[in-house]
């Protein structure tokens, strides 16, 4: 037998299969959805409301007990304190209800009295009106004004 | 467009973003550290405009090519490229937003990031629109991968709504809309308003250069595409003969 008429006996292995288009579109779709869920589950569903405000929890305050919940309110004028470990002030609702809040860590740079802020944290105890917090979060608003040094405030509040 | 367009649109585009820079950096005031953080108010000449191109100049782009293309009078190659590049060019200023509105965020509110409505479905659009491209890769088909990708472009686009009307609908720590607002009432101060205004014409510039730069190279791509093709199918009938 001629070295040309050997045949060769070598398994041949089939090239590898390419999955179907569907296949890859079924796949696509089944890793936005995990990404997609994971995000929702992480964000929307659990915080579709990012805070409670003060007054929403103090009128349920037997609801919300010691569980950690984020706080929104406005930061009363005067009472901010620096203590040893963080800052104390007191936080007010727009309907007049008041919590007074000691919270650890640095605030951020924007954090000053009259404007609004979130605090993440708990109520000392289910009883106590003390709220604990370990963070604070300003809330900016759409108000872009400018600094300038001659303005001059109305009676009414408004800046010209 | 028209070749005047054409040719206008680089400089113009280069000149509204340089004079938006200039503005915003030099000539604007810095704000009150209570409305607009001092200077992080320059933040307000980059992220919104960004934002206004993501999710409604470059999403808007895709949902309307990929309605064309699905309703048969004007479907055509020409929409599917549309839809397509647009979609390419929103992952990118999907992601500027993100990114500039967590450099903001880091200052302003204290934090990186926050789980709250706005921002999630921000970041869920960026998936979708990430799912979009994943998408095209995954059909060989031209058709079908057209056709999928349409229906795909505009189910994604009802997430835009929800964007838009999350700080409205829920309690969100994301401020509510600077220029879109409601009720149309802008509290943005003299010269930095007109430079906010500026910033959403730039921007919006920038995206129709870029989208006309990727329409071009898969145009291109196409064509070389189709060469190829011709030229192995040329090459397979001469073996034959």
């Amino acid at each position: 037998m001629d070295e040309g008429d050997r045949v060769d006996l070598t398994p041949v292995v089939p090239a590898p299969r390419k999955r179907s288009s569907n296949g890859r579109t079924v796949g696509v779709l089944v890793v936005l959805v995990g990404a997609v869920g994971l995000l929702l589950s992480q964000g929307l569903l659990r915080n579709l409301n990012y805070f409670v405000t003060v007054d929403e929890v103090l009128a349920q305050k037997q609801h919300y007990g010691t569980d950690t919940v984020r706080l929104e309110g406005i930061v009363q004028k005067g009472t901010i304190t620096r203590t040893a470990v963080g800052t104390s002030f007191v936080m007010d609702g727009s309907e007049g209800a008041r919590v007074p809040v000691n919270v650890t860590g640095t605030p951020p740079q924007l954090f000053q009295a009259n404007i609004p802020v979130v605090v993440v944290g708990h109520f000392v105890s289910a009883r106590s009106m003390h709220f604990a917090g370990t963070q604070i979060l300003v809330k900016h608003s759409a108000n872009y004004i400018a600094a300038h040094p001659n303005r001059v405030k109305a009676k009414n509040g408004s800046v010209r | 467009m028209n070749k005047v367009t054409q040719r206008l649109l680089g400089p113009l585009t280069l000149l509204t973003l340089v004079a938006t820079v200039i503005l915003g950096l030099w000539v604007t005031p810095k704000a009150t550290m209570h409305d607009g953080g001092g200077d992080l108010v320059r933040m307000l000449y980059v992220h919104p405009a960004l934002a206004w191109v993501a999710l409604y100049v470059s999403f808007g782009t895709t949902t309307i090519a990929s309605a064309l293309y699905l309703w048969k009078r004007t479907r055509s190659d020409t929409m599917d490229r549309v839809a397509y590049c647009a979609m390419e060019v929103s992952v990118l200023f999907i992601a500027l937003t993100l990114i500039t509105g967590s450099i903001w965020g880091r200052p302003t509110w204290g934090v990186w990031w926050a789980w709250d409505a706005r921002l999630t479905s921000t970041a869920i659009l960026l998936v979708l629109a990430l799912g979009y491209l994943a998408l095209r890769r995954a059909n060989d088909d031209p058709q079908t991968r057209a056709r999928r990708s349409a229906v795909y472009g505009i189910l994604v686009a009802l997430n835009v709504p929800i964007i838009h009307f999350a700080v409205t609908w829920w309690k969100s720590l994301h401020q509510n809309a600077t220029v879109l607002t409601v009720s149309g009432k802008v509290s943005v101060h003299g010269s930095m308003l007109w430079t906010l205004l500026l910033s959403f014409i730039a921007f919006t510039l920038w995206y129709f250069w870029l989208l006309r730069a990727r329409y071009r190279l898969e145009v291109r791509s196409d064509q070389a595409m189709q060469s190829h093709l011709a030229a192995a199918v040329v090459e397979r009938q001469r073996e034959g003969a």
